[in-house]
């Protein structure tokens, strides 16, 4: 420690550990951004501004939900894309609209998040097969089946609303905050929970860090990574769900931001990319920061070719910061 | 034993040991047989004669730019890695070729070697991040993959632009299969590089980094010289995309991202890294192709089509790791 200026002794001082002195900096990172938008544009930094970006960071947020989940023990999920459109068009037509139909609709949906999800947990988890190709794999087979079953978004049902209770979900406010938001923080507190305070998320970092050990100390691997890439397909289809209740309708190709900005999230958070280290609190101002950065691009009329760009870059110089495999010699 | 009897059983052995050396190689040439036939037959039911010259040259043709992308992501894979960004600089060549290629000679070779020189500087690019950064390969890409579309999209902001019809003619002669003579080419070209000790030190870093290393082989420039080469095969790959659609699109690369990965798999390459083959992917190339053909006759609604593909993929992966099993099991 001798070698380090008081400024970088400060954390240690105050007994913060390297994991979260990191999600600290996340949080730190997101306010900068927001400090640079409201000099780039005055009013960005604005309650209500905010609180927009926070409600478009929720979408970013429940899908990488389910991918730190997967990156925790060292996978990915490529498949978020059209999982996520595909429920959100399953969503519309399999309720028509109708409030009636709502809860079967809902329930329908996240299963088949839930299903797709588990066809890629079983097959990496038992063949050993690498989890990028089954999940693109995954990505064209949903992306193939939605096309198909929908006529290329040209049947009758397809053109139907979300049930106005998801939409009025979706749009209200408990006490000024929108309610989306709401169902981000309940989820934040559920997927910490899970992670920092139950088995499973001990279970989770230990295939992370070793899965031979783990195996070895007798996890259920298999089990755990099965469950592990199901909850990815549920969080997209949950993500899905959100986004066609906030647009109304669904559309083809809605998903396909969702595979980079949740892996950005997920690397923006923090969490070690070959598995083991991270958490949930990071990968959520993870993808606030991302957005509110996306938004102060948008606020300078940045074209979209350029935000493609920066969203490289961003990643990259972050990788370089601290996703780096440790040197092996 | 006769002496007869021990010749006989040597050379069993022999075959035994070339098929469980090239068991990817020959169940890819069994599927592109398998995919001909199937054509033919998909192909007689609906026409009522068999495929001739000219569906052999819009076959060639439509699989030249896979066939060139799958190799390049072959090099990649053989590290042990995967190249997500092919799609990328695919769109990047395309949309370069469709602004700046102009109906002369001069202007044709120049902008074809500037534009694979580019391609090879944008594989560099992930090469040193990968190797030199020590990032994933895969994480890597992906960032790249964005940078590279959206460089595309900043050359060729609408699709449009055009090629001259003698670039095409010469890439894609719509009248005579003469682009399986680049197929070929690509063949030696993996046989060259399977021979040069580039390619030794390539598949050796892809078996074991560290029994590599310990040997005296420079892993770094290895694996950048595979990315290299990854996006010196995807620049040619978006050549030829955009000599087939004589026109440019930013976007037309997107696709062969998953396409590659396709390819490469039904090539029986395998994908944790230091064993497969080129003319395995050839193949692969051309069964992906054929599926999408079959498809066609068969009267399935193209929209199913990145549904086959994945589930191809799928069924691939997982009859390899069955078959795979299965051998290490009867080798113990």
């Amino acid at each position: 420690m001798t070698g380090k200026t008081p400024f970088a002794q400060f954390p240690d001082r105050i007994g913060l550990t390297r994991s979260v002195r990191r999600i600290v900096y996340v949080y730190l990172a997101a306010i900068v951004v927001f400090a640079v938008g409201q000099v780039v544009h005055p009013g960005f930094a604005r309650l209500d501004s905010i609180a927009a970006i926070l409600t478009v960071a929720s979408f970013v947020g429940l899908v990488a939900a389910g991918q730190t989940f997967v990156v925790l023990i060292g996978g990915i999920d490529l498949s978020v894309p059209w999982v996520l459109n595909a429920a959100a068009i399953l969503l519309v037509t399999s309720s028509l609209g109708q409030d009636g139909r709502a809860v079967y609709a809902l329930l329908l949906t996240l299963g088949m998040g839930a299903a797709a999800g588990l066809v890629n947990g079983v097959i990496i988890a038992y063949l050993g097969v690498p989890a990028v190709v089954v999940t693109l794999a995954m990505n064209g087979i949903m992306e193939g089946l939605t096309l198909g079953l929908s006529g290329g978004m040209t049947c009758d049902s397809c053109a139907s609303y979300a049930p106005p209770f998801v939409q009025d979900a979706v749009h209200g406010n408990l006490f000024g905050i929108p309610t989306a938001l709401i169902l981000w923080v309940v989820v934040i507190a559920g997927v910490s929970f899970v992670l920092s305070f139950t088995t499973f998320g001990r279970k989770t970092y230990a295939i992370g860090n070793n899965a031979k050990a783990s195996y070895l100390a007798g996890v259920n691997v298999r089990l755990v990574t099965m469950l592990l890439y199901a909850l990815s397909g549920f969080f997209a289809a949950l993500a899905g769900i959100l986004l066609v209740g906030f647009g109304g309708q669904a559309s083809l190709g809605m998903g396909d931001p969702y595979l980079f900005q949740s892996i950005a999230a997920v690397v923006i958070g923090g969490v070690y990319v070959l598995g083991g280290r991270g958490h949930y609190l990071g990968t959520a101002a993870g993808a606030v920061t991302l957005v509110a950065l996306v938004s102060v691009l948008m606020a300078m009329n940045m074209p979209d070719y350029g935000r493609n760009i920066i969203y490289g870059i961003v990643i990259l110089i972050l990788l370089l910061l601290y996703g780096r495999e440790e040197k092996q010699e | 034993m006769s002496a007869e009897a021990a010749i006989e059983r040597r050379r069993t052995r022999r075959l035994t040991h070339f098929l469980a050396q090239n068991v990817g190689l020959v169940l890819a040439l069994a599927m592109l047989v398998m995919a001909v036939v199937l054509y033919g037959a998909a192909y007689w039911i609906e026409q009522t004669a068999l495929p001739g010259m000219f569906e052999l040259t819009s076959t060639v043709n439509n699989t030249m730019a896979l066939v060139l992308c799958g190799m390049g992501q072959a090099f990649v894979v053989v590290t042990r890695g995967l190249d997500l960004s092919v799609g990328g600089v695919m769109d990047l060549a395309n949309a370069l070729a469709a602004v700046h290629i102009k109906d002369s000679v001069g202007s044709m070779v120049g902008w074809s070697l500037a534009i694979l020189a580019i391609g090879a500087l944008l594989g560099l690019v992930n090469g040193l991040l990968v190797a030199v950064g020590r990032l994933q390969p895969i994480l890597v890409t992906l960032a790249t993959l964005s940078i590279y579309q959206g460089l595309a999209i900043r050359v060729l902001p609408q699709p449009g632009g055009s090629i001259p019809p003698v670039y095409s003619s010469v890439l894609v002669n719509p009248n005579w299969p003469t682009a399986l003579v680049y197929v070929l080419v690509v063949a030696l070209i993996w046989y060259a590089f399977r021979r040069s000790s580039l390619g030794v030190s390539i598949f050796a870093l892809g078996n074991d980094e560290q029994a590599a290393r310990a040997n005296g082989i420079d892993t770094v420039r290895a694996q950048i010289a595979a990315f290299t080469l990854s996006g010196l095969m995807s620049a040619a790959a978006g050549l030829f995309l955009a000599a087939t659609a004589t026109a440019g699109d930013a976007t037309t690369g997107n696709g062969f991202t998953l396409s590659s990965i396709v390819a490469v798999v039904l090539g029986g390459m395998n994908l944790f890294g230091g064993r497969g083959s080129g003319v395995g992917v050839i193949a692969g190339a051309f069964v992906t192709t054929m599926i999408v053909n079959i498809l066609f006759f068969s009267n399935i609604d193209p929209l199913y089509q990145s549904f086959y593909e994945g589930l191809f993929l799928v069924i691939a992966v997982v009859l390899g790791a069955l078959i795979s099993r299965l051998m290490r099991r009867r080798s113990r």
